[in-house]
């Protein structure tokens, strides 16, 4: 199919009066050199790490109120206790878990192994061929489609808006976070940003360095719906009950 | 949607004689309207975020040549498929012969009023194709045969027993008492479907020309099934969308967010750069972005009307209108209903058959107040008021005939000077005698026809400067 894009082009700069392609006078940071891309992304984690205290307060504050079960824990012990008790509360069956480093350092297999609760890993072997990828990527899907309750880590969390930003790539499917019906979401210390803004500073840099992922999450509380009579429902489609674990 | 705009009395006479209507419209103001307020009370620096996101908007439309080529040269470099589509019909076509070339089944698609202008549903129907919508008040509208009332909630006119009453009709499903009960089946109906769907249709909230990235907003998740589940990834987005660089994104998700329901952020912000990268675990293979003008390049060329693309379709302009809030959704008989559908409704169909909508508006300047990209409303209502009384006919000036260009050319010498003025009615007079009845026109002749079926024209009379010189 003829691609109309030179005509449909033609006729914006018609309506805009003129006939040749605008170059617009730099504006709202577009035209900002790589190196301040690259300062204020340091900025941003140097703040996040000196305020990391401060950062994780907030967020569990603004996280309760977006609707999350935020619980604070000092260790990793701690925290596979928590989640332990969480997915025993729930009787479930099966999780599926992304293959972010906090949930390795958790060493869950053997709690979860002794309460009866099967758990799998939602990433694809290092060594797969193209035909056994295919395979494993159907039943990451699966997984996904029948688990009780989906765990991760996450790649930020916002303090403003009590979020916590997940960024699938390799270890991290598209589906964990939200297929299964419980989501449970491990923040460390240092990940916290202050605010939108910061996230998507960040994300200029990983942009320019060639690095920007194909896709980005930012979820806040449990799937919501006021389409009936303006009531709120939770659940629809995506988790109805979300946890968040702070850690340290 | 076929634009069913002349009707537009008949339609609000309707909704003002329904009580149920009635009664689930006040959720606009009880839910909505103070939700923002309240929010944006909560927001520090709201009124400067406002400021900026009219700058940037401003700077965008003045320029958007430059980032729409910006915008689609970083989509494909990231691996996506562009689709520049001049009206409906060519975005129609162009995804309904991509999903029979890749043997597309089964659609699921998120909430898109732009896909509503192009009839998408009927024409994938057509195709053999099922499209199925997600978003709950999307897919009771759809059950219902029905258009959406709304741009952020298109079933809002239902209440619970009518969604019962459709539910069981529809899917044999058992009476249900509540709101959770129904979202439910839903959530059941509509996974099966997640899992089978080839292909995946959303709209785009905004497009980051820096990155050639979509940004989507959802509470459901129904958006994040739809970008993750399907083979094939469609975002189908209207061209004003494009906001320069990830930069702006904080800002203008702030204003569309807590403007639209109060939250001060949806439960699901997503964005999508192209299609899943090799070693993804999951994700389409294939992202296509559908840019659509069918009629928007008409308000661009307007410098009157340019600034009502500045619009992020958050719909505070709908929850604060006094006149929607009583005559609904459907009356205005387009996609976009409300005070900004007053305005660019007639423009993208057509004035002629639209021209009560910008009458349809008390002028109070509420849907400009609530307006976070301060768009003034009143005074683009007002200045299309003078267009329908002109007689002036969207969609182009080229439609307009070639006898009424001239005589409104002749109208205009006429009033440039007195000599002119003099010479214009004199002529007039005479003109006019066949028509005249008790010092009044009756019946102007084409193209002033659009004057005289509901009210008579002033006779041309000798003017005052003439009679007092005797
Ligand atoms: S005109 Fe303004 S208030 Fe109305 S939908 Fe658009 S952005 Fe929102």
């Amino acid at each position: 199919m003829a691609d109309g894009r030179e005509q449909f082009l033609r006729t914006v700069r018609q309506a805009l009066g003129r006939d040749q392609a605008a170059t617009p006078p730099p504006k709202s940071g577009e035209a900002d050199g790589e190196s301040s891309i690259r300062d204020r992304a340091s900025e941003i984690q140097r703040e996040a790490e000196d305020n990391a205290d401060a950062l994780m307060s907030r967020l569990h504050e603004a996280a309760t109120e977006a609707g999350w079960n935020v619980t604070r824990v000092a260790s990793p012990a701690e925290a596979a206790d928590h989640i332990l008790r969480v997915v025993q509360d729930l009787e479930a069956r099966s999780i599926v878990r992304s293959a972010h480093d906090v949930l390795d350092a958790l060493a869950l297999d053997e709690g979860m192994a002794r309460a009866g609760v099967s758990m799998t890993l939602a990433a694809i072997g290092d060594m797969a061929t193209e035909g056994q990828r295919q395979e494993q990527r159907a039943s990451i899907r699966e997984s996904c489609i029948s688990a009780d309750v989906g765990l991760t880590g996450v790649d930020h969390a916002i303090a403003e808006t009590g979020s916590v930003v997940l960024l699938p790539r390799r270890g991290v499917s598209r589906l964990v976070s939200l297929l299964p019906p419980v989501h449970v979401a491990v923040v460390r210390r240092g990940q916290v940003l202050p605010g939108l803004d910061e996230l998507f500073a960040l994300q200029r840099l990983d942009h320019i360095e060639g690095d920007l992922g194909s896709y980005l999450n930012i979820i806040t509380g449990p799937s919501r719906s006021a389409d009936i009579e303006h009531t709120l429902v939770t659940g629809v489609h995506g988790p109805g009950e979300v946890h968040m674990v702070l850690l340290g | 949607m076929r634009p069913d705009t002349k009707n537009f009395k008949r339609g609000a006479a309707k909704a003002l004689g329904n009580e149920r209507i009635q009664a689930n419209l006040l959720g606009l103001y009880n839910g909505f309207d103070r939700a923002r307020l309240a929010a944006a009370d909560g927001t520090p620096d709201w009124e400067l975020m406002r400021e900026q996101a009219r700058a940037i908007k401003a700077h965008t439309i003045d320029n958007l040549d430059y980032y729409l080529e910006l915008a689609a040269s970083n989509v494909e470099k990231a691996g996506g498929t562009v689709f520049f589509a001049k009206d409906a019909d060519a975005a129609a076509g162009y995804v309904t012969d991509l999903a029979l070339a890749r043997g597309v089944k089964l659609v699921i698609k998120g909430k898109s009023m732009v896909s509503e202008e192009m009839s998408l549903n009927e024409r994938l129907t057509d195709a053999g194709i099922e499209p199925v919508e997600t978003d709950l008040g999307e897919y009771i509208i759809q059950l219902a045969g029905e258009t959406p009332y709304h741009i952020i909630a298109p079933a809002i006119h239902k209440s619970r027993e009518e969604v019962t009453d459709l539910f069981e009709a529809k899917l044999n499903s058992p009476r249900y008492e509540e709101i959770t009960e129904l979202a439910a089946e839903a959530r059941r109906q509509l996974r099966d479907k997640f899992i089978r769907a080839d292909m995946g249709i959303t709209g785009a909230n905004f497009i980051v020309a820096e990155t050639g990235t979509v940004a989507l907003v959802t509470n459901e998740g129904n958006g994040r099934m739809c970008t993750s589940m399907p083979r094939i990834h469609v975002a189908i987005t209207g061209m004003e969308k494009i906001i320069p660089s990830m930069d702006d994104l904080g800002i203008f998700l702030r204003l569309l967010i807590r403007s639209a329901t109060g939250q001060r952020i949806s439960s699901y912000v997503t964005t999508v750069t192209g299609p899943r990268h090799a070693d993804d675990e999951d994700g389409p293979d294939e992202f296509h972005l559908v840019i659509v003008d069918n009629g928007r390049s008409r308000l661009l060329a307007d410098p009157e009307l340019r600034e009502s693309l500045y619009c992020i379709r958050c719909g505070a302009c709908l929850n604060a209108c006094p006149v929607y809030r009583k005559v609904g959704g459907h009356a205005y008989g387009w996609v976009y209903p409300g005070p900004i559908g007053a305005i660019v409704t007639p423009v993208m169909t057509n004035l002629a058959d639209a021209k009560d909508l910008p009458f349809a508006s008390s002028l109070c300047g509420a849907c400009r107040e609530a307006c976070p990209v301060k768009i003034n409303i009143p005074r683009m209502l007002l200045h299309l008021r003078k267009e329908v009384t002109e007689g002036r006919k969207y969609p182009t000036e080229r439609n307009r005939s070639v006898l009424e260009a001239l005589a409104m050319r002749l109208w205009r010498l006429s009033l440039s000077s007195p000599a002119a003025l003099s010479i214009a009615n004199s002529v007039a007079r005479v003109l006019q005698k066949p028509l005249l009845r008790k010092g009044r026109i009756r019946w102007l002749p084409p193209p002033l026809s659009g004057w005289t079926p509901s009210r008579t024209f002033p006779a041309f009379v000798r003017p005052f400067r003439q009679r007092w010189r005797g």
